[in-house]
């Protein structure tokens, strides 16, 4: 005999997004997002410097959660797409 | 019970049959292990013979292996329809069989009965025997042998197990994707192997456990209860009674369970964060009222666990929501760091008569009569503070204070940490007409240590940065006490267990409290009433995209 069961999950099935096409070379300008994690002002502090001191000509804008236990609010992410060519965020501890 | 006009069974040889047939018609429906219906067929075949082919005598027997036990029975020759499927039956909404139906030409029924009453039966033979063209024909059934009445048999469609199948299949209420198994697959294995549990085997959610836990609330199985992160997934109310049955819930726990559910995705929760953090917090439930003892919660012995199916299958049955619903699976977006076992479920409800104060809901601004539940994010402990020396209020604060000096790290201010206080331990404070604001007191200021030893240093690399001590007014505050604790209230003090000894319990909040509110729910019928954070005003439930409950910010962050 079949069993049968119901499906406790949201059975939505995820969207397939293809990954923007790498560049060859850094350029434009690069959204630093600061989660507001412990330190991560350091390590993007330091990031911002190598990438000053490695691509010149490339600008960077940082950009801070307002708290690192929620999702980042909509206008965040919406002037880091209108802003910003790159974003490099600084994830967790 | 509903005459049916229109229906297809197949008869005793496989040939499909079509209802209505032309002319009058006398329906039955029938089963062999009923006595009622076994003194009632020889008089259908009386019928049937008696009119020959001025009306159809047709009936149906709700199992297959039943009919040639009674064809050869009563030696029947009328048709005999299969309703083993139960559809003829469901559809009919039969409680009783025999039940019986007396349709006339224009397809209307006329009358009908169940059980055996002679008086009734013998009129519908007589009507029978006139919509056959035969007003003046005989039976040839002896009806002053037939007793003058009889009680019918419980219809099958009605039997414990069968009826829950059938409302299951054919209600209506259950739209989830069925996942079938093949007979070899172990479904334990199957479900584990599917991400759907927490680990341990989790009951199987069939259609018909899926339905009698949606009998357990007044909502409707459609209803979208919340959007659950962290993939934002909507949640029905039978999606929460799918997860309720894996979880080993009973049907009486919907309400509460559909509650917790609205809490836990209000912004003042904010149950992705909660999930999320690499902390590894977790909610835990809290019950005050009179649905503790109406749903069979446990208060008393091992009110924090374990043995209590109630505390245990509620809060687990969150858990298994969010994961399942919401897609929080550790490793995912669970970044807990290690976890712990209250992460499975941790849910109680508190010892109100043993507690010398008001009740955590009361406190929170409900009434003693209400049902409530409330959530807390903590991510540490259960940690046991033994104390059986102590006979004085402020020697209990003392040691309170004491255990809780080190919670998460020992320079750390934090915010919220829940103090389960034994019936023991509370009654200390009662004798002595401490109210809970004096033992928050003597907290604050047991704990409070001045701000350099805070501070963070070559010893012990926790607390906070030196930078703090311009916001305390510069080097003159090194020496000022800082308590462990941001605000009195941040101290949740509730009683639960037994009064077996003098131990009591504390959990450490979630990243100093600022990321999740207690929040509390009245509980209905359809789950949550009125939502309130415990630290702001009423909130709009439905949602994590809920009002904000007004910036909560520790005055004093490690970072």
């Amino acid at each position: 005999m079949v069993t049968q069961i119901l499906d406790p999950t949201d059975e939505r099935v995820p969207i397939k997004r293809s990954l923007t096409p790498r560049p060859e070379a850094l350029h434009g300008r690069i959204a630093l997002l600061d989660i507001s994690k412990p330190r991560g002002d350091v390590f993007l502090d330091r990031l911002e410097e190598l990438l000053h001191e490695r691509a010149p000509g490339v600008e960077t804008r940082r950009f801070m959660k307002p708290t690192v236990a929620k999702p980042a609010p909509q206008p965040i992410k919406d002037a880091i797409l209108e802003e910003c060519d790159f974003v490099i965020e600084a994830l967790a501890d | 019970m509903h005459p049916p006009t229109k229906f297809s069974l197949q008869d005793a040889n496989g040939q499909e049959m079509q209802f209505p047939p032309q002319g009058p018609v006398l329906l039955a429906l029938v089963k062999e292990d009923c006595d009622t219906c076994n003194l009632t067929l020889p008089l259908l075949e009386a019928v049937h013979r008696a009119t020959d082919d001025g009306l159809d005598v047709w009936v149906a027997v709700q199992k297959t292996e039943d009919i040639p036990v009674l064809k050869d029975r009563h030696d029947l020759t009328m048709p005999l329809l299969d309703d083993d499927a139960l559809d003829l039956s469901y559809e009919t909404d039969i409680d009783t069989v025999p039940t019986l139906f007396l349709y006339d030409q224009e397809q209307n029924c006329t009358l009908q009965t169940f059980g055996f009453d002679r008086h009734e039966w013998r009129e519908i033979a007589k009507e029978s025997m006139a919509l056959a063209g035969r007003p003046d024909g005989n039976t040839d059934i002896d009806w002053d042998a037939l007793p003058v009445q009889r009680p019918g048999c419980g219809a099958r469609n009605y039997e414990p197990g069968v009826y829950e199948r059938l409302q299951a299949i054919k209600s209506g209420d259950l739209l989830s994707r069925l996942v079938d198994l093949a007979s070899s697959d172990d479904i334990h294995d199957f479900m584990y192997e599917q991400g759907y549990t927490d680990g341990f085997p989790v009951v199987p959610p069939t259609r018909e456990r899926v339905w009698k836990m949606l009998q357990g609330t007044d909502r409707d199985p459609q209803d979208e209860v919340a959007i659950v992160p962290p993939n934002l997934a909507p949640i029905t109310v039978e999606k929460i009674a799918i997860n309720a049955v894996m979880a080993g819930a009973k049907p009486e726990y919907m309400p509460s369970i559909i509650a917790l559910v609205e809490i836990a995705c209000t912004d003042s929760f904010n149950i992705h964060g909660v999930l999320a953090t690499t902390m590894g917090a977790t909610p835990v439930g809290i019950f005050n009222g009179p649905i503790r003892d109406r749903i069979g919660m446990n208060y008393l012995h091992g009110a924090l666990g374990s043995g209590n199916r109630a505390n245990a299958a509620i809060g687990r049955a969150l858990r298994l929501c969010v994961r399942n619903v919401g897609g929080s699976v550790p490793g995912g977006t669970d970044r807990a760091t290690q976890g712990g076992p209250h992460r499975l479920t941790m849910n109680f409800a508190e010892n109100e008569d043993a507690s010398p104060w008001e009740s955590l809901a009361v406190e929170y601004g409900f009434e003693p009569a209400d049902d409530v539940a409330t959530l807390m994010a903590m991510s540490g402990g259960p940690a046991t503070i033994a104390d059986e020396r102590s006979r004085e209020a402020r020697g209990m604060a003392g040691t309170l204070a004491m255990s809780m000096s080190c919670m998460q790290d020992p320079k750390s201010p934090m915010v919220d940490t829940l103090v389960v206080l034994s019936p023991d331990h509370a009654g200390i404070f009662g004798r002595s007409g401490w109210s809970k604001d004096d033992v928050r007191e003597c907290i604050m200021e047991e704990t409070a240590i001045p701000l350099k030893h805070r501070l963070r240093s070559d010893d012990a690399g926790c607390g906070l940065p030196q930078s703090v001590v311009e916001r305390f007014g510069g080097e003159a505050a090194l020496d000022l006490p800082v308590p462990k604790f941001r605000e009195k209230s941040n101290i949740i003090l509730v009683v639960a267990g037994s009064s077996a000894a003098k131990f009591s319990t504390i959990l450490g909040g979630w990243a100093g409290g600022a990321y999740s509110v207690p929040t509390s729910a009245t509980i209905g019928p359809t789950g949550a009433l009125e939502v309130r954070g415990s630290r702001g005003s009423d909130m709009d439930k439905r949602s994590s995209g809920g009002r904000e409950l007004g910036a909560f910010e520790p005055s004093v962050r490690p970072d």
